[in-house]
């Protein structure tokens, strides 16, 4: 902790937020970005989240400078860098911002102590300076020993390093990543996950981080703007997107083994409502009710994810509300715990549960966490519930 | 057997007059004699001075122009650029003598006839058509991440070009350099056209003088002949293993 405080002790700390206003731009006649509204806080961690083509990475580069945009304005801090409108574009070697690429993007001449004081030396830093600052750079991660090396003789890893240390040695305003862990191997992209994440909680530089694991953007993030299309599906803290997703596409990507989707009619009986799958029918709580009144008897699509579906403790489970009787196609051991796929005459379901006595092909009566249930509108796919 | 021509070549740069008439081309000397060397050293010496000039003049501006050229066309996209590298890429397949006329013409008009800063002028021009084309292939080989960490690193063009770019152009430049070097060392339409005159006369035009119209000094043609090799068999061999490394080094990476 206080190696990073002296490391930036010379920084005049300031307040940077990034603030975007109706971003658009266009490749031709495909649309990356469609009128973006965005308010990023001072050190926040913010990831952009979406499947590749979403849109994500335009708007990345746009903050960085590197595209022109068709309409809209970027603020950073309290200074307008980028506005279609005013004509106002600054080269992104004005704008303080640091970025760290996917493949890294070192410069394979040079060796790793010239790749980390290349932003200082460009920046005629006094020859001294640059010597110490890469050093400290380099010595908080880990990567002293390799400072004479070529960036051929680096392992993936290392050479993620290089690019970080390239990025935080000058002490940018903003640190922009786009899918930084992307090409390591998946017990190093875990390893890394969690050392990048302190060292921005330790550095508090804003930072704005894309990828398409939801995983990583789960973990990681302050809040994430989930973008599909060119359009933002929703933005909010990762506890947001998991427990109130405002549609089914981001119910569907944030959370894995995904959440289950199931069409119903939501039907009306005896002043209790009842979403009507076929197959079976599940009674929904009282407070749902007065949301869903406009609903009675259309067709919606019901979500609930793998950990609220119980395996019921008792046999006698059927007469219960809420319990289904599924057959067990498989079981997958993931570790900590069981991935059930059952089905409930044809509709597939998903479940996660600690434990179970039954065989596959065999008969599981399950029950369904009602209070858990999502629900979302068949037209609009947006969430009801 | 393709060693034959180079062989007697040699053979018959050593021989005298006599020794000419008297033996089979292939066959050594009888009496080894430098003075065929010598006598055309004497008449080729300044004109070898000319050729070395113009082409090293020619071959690093052309180099480096279409270096800068490649650059532009791959890394900095601006509208009009494949346009721009189509144009580029017609000059390649220009026939010399289509323009031979209008180039004299605009030569001596510019005051440049008969001069060697013409002949620099001429083959840069000529030649910036296919090492953009060469640069702008190599280019497209170097990701463009690397120029936009380039950039947010605080770089702009030209120190992009010059610390990222230049450094990593070895390979393309030791293959441009002796494509340009060879070919306009060799080139003799533009030459006995543009610089007929002693003071700008290139060696491959006073090779061709060597020929008198009455007598034919066989040795000292071929001695001629010799001198103007030189250069040639001198940069492949200091260059030779970079240009293989050069010609695979787009089979790997591509």
């Amino acid at each position: 902790m206080d190696t990073w405080r002296g490391l930036l002790k010379d920084k005049v700390i300031e307040m940077v937020s990034i603030t975007i206003k109706n971003l658009t731009k266009k490749y031709g006649n495909t649309i990356a970005n469609k009128d973006l509204n965005l308010q990023i806080k001072d050190k926040e961690f913010f990831v952009f989240l979406g499947p590749s083509g979403c849109g994500k990475t335009t708007t990345l580069f746009a903050i960085a400078g590197l595209i022109k945009t068709d309409a809209g304005e970027i603020w950073i801090g309290d200074e307008l860098v980028t506005s279609a409108e005013k004509g106002i574009h600054k080269p992104p070697q004005e704008r303080e911002i640091a970025m760290v690429f996917q493949d890294y993007a070192i410069y394979p001449h040079m060796t790793v102590f010239d790749n980390i004081a290349f932003p200082l030396q460009i920046r005629n830093t006094d020859k001294h300076e640059i010597e110490q600052r890469v050093k400290k750079t380099a010595e908080l991660l880990g990567i002293s020993q390799l400072l004479d090396r070529k960036p051929k003789q680096l392992s993936g890893g290392q050479r993620q390093r290089v690019a970080l240390g390239r990025a935080m040695v000058r002490k940018p305003k903003v640190f922009l990543m786009d899918e930084p862990l992307a090409n390591l191997d998946a017990k190093l992209r875990v390893q890394t996950r969690t050392e990048l994440k302190k060292l921005q909680l330790d550095l508090g530089v804003t930072t704005i981080y894309v990828t398409h694991d939801q995983v990583e953007a789960m973990t990681m993030a302050d809040r994430i703007m989930v973008q599909k299309d060119g359009v933002v599906e929703q933005i909010g803290s990762p506890d947001e997107l998991y427990n109130h997703p405002s549609n089914l596409f981001v119910a569907g990507f944030v959370g894995s083994p995904e959440m289950n989707f199931i069409d119903c009619t939501l039907v009306e009986e005896r002043k209790e409502l009842y979403l009507d799958a076929k197959e079976f029918k599940i009674s929904l709580p009282a407070k749902m009710s007065s949301e869903l009144k406009s609903y009675i008897g259309t067709e919606i699509i019901m979500g609930i994810r793998p950990e609220d579906l119980h395996e019921s403790k008792s046999a006698e489970g059927t007469t219960q509300e809420n319990a289904i009787r599924m057959t067990l196609d498989l079981i997958e051991p993931v570790g900590p715990y069981l991935l059930l796929h059952l089905k409930a005459g044809r509709i597939p379901l998903v479940a996660t549960v600690k434990d179970t006595k039954a065989k596959t092909g065999q008969e599981v009566i399950m029950e369904i966490d009602s209070s858990k249930i999502h629900i979302f509108d068949k037209k609009t796919t947006k969430a009801i519930i | 057997m393709f060693l034959l021509p180079l062989w007697t070549d040699i053979t018959t740069s050593f021989k005298s007059l006599q020794d000419v008439i008297y033996t089979v081309p292939i066959e050594l000397p009888r009496s080894p004699t430098i003075e065929p060397l010598i006598a055309a050293f004497n008449i080729m010496e300044r004109p070898l001075v000319n050729s070395l000039t113009f082409t090293l003049a020619a071959t690093v501006l052309s180099c480096l122009l279409g270096s800068i050229n490649g650059y532009a066309l791959t890394k900095i996209r601006f509208r009009g650029s494949n346009t721009m590298f189509l144009l580029f890429s017609i000059g390649i397949f220009l026939p010399y003598q289509a323009v031979l006329v209008p180039l004299v013409l605009t030569m001596s008009r510019l005051g440049l006839y008969n001069t060697i800063a013409g002949l620099i002028l001429v083959h840069t021009t000529y030649g910036i058509t296919i090492t953009t084309l060469l640069f702008r292939n190599f280019y497209g080989l170097i990701p463009d991440s690397l120029i936009m960490a380039a950039k947010t690193d605080g770089a702009g063009t030209w120190t992009i070009y010059r610390r990222i770019i230049l450094p990593l152009s070895l390979l393309p430049f030791v293959v441009a350099a002796v494509l340009q070097f060879t070919s306009i060392w060799n080139d003799f339409l533009f030459g006995v056209v543009l610089a007929r005159g002693s003071e700008a006369m290139p060696a491959s035009v006073a090779l061709a003088n060597l020929k008198g119209t009455t007598e034919f000094n066989w040795n000292v043609q071929m001695a001629g002949a010799l001198w103007y090799a030189l250069p040639i068999l001198i940069i492949y061999l200091v260059l030779g293993k970079y240009l293989i490394r050069g010609y695979m080094a787009g089979a790997i990476k591509g």
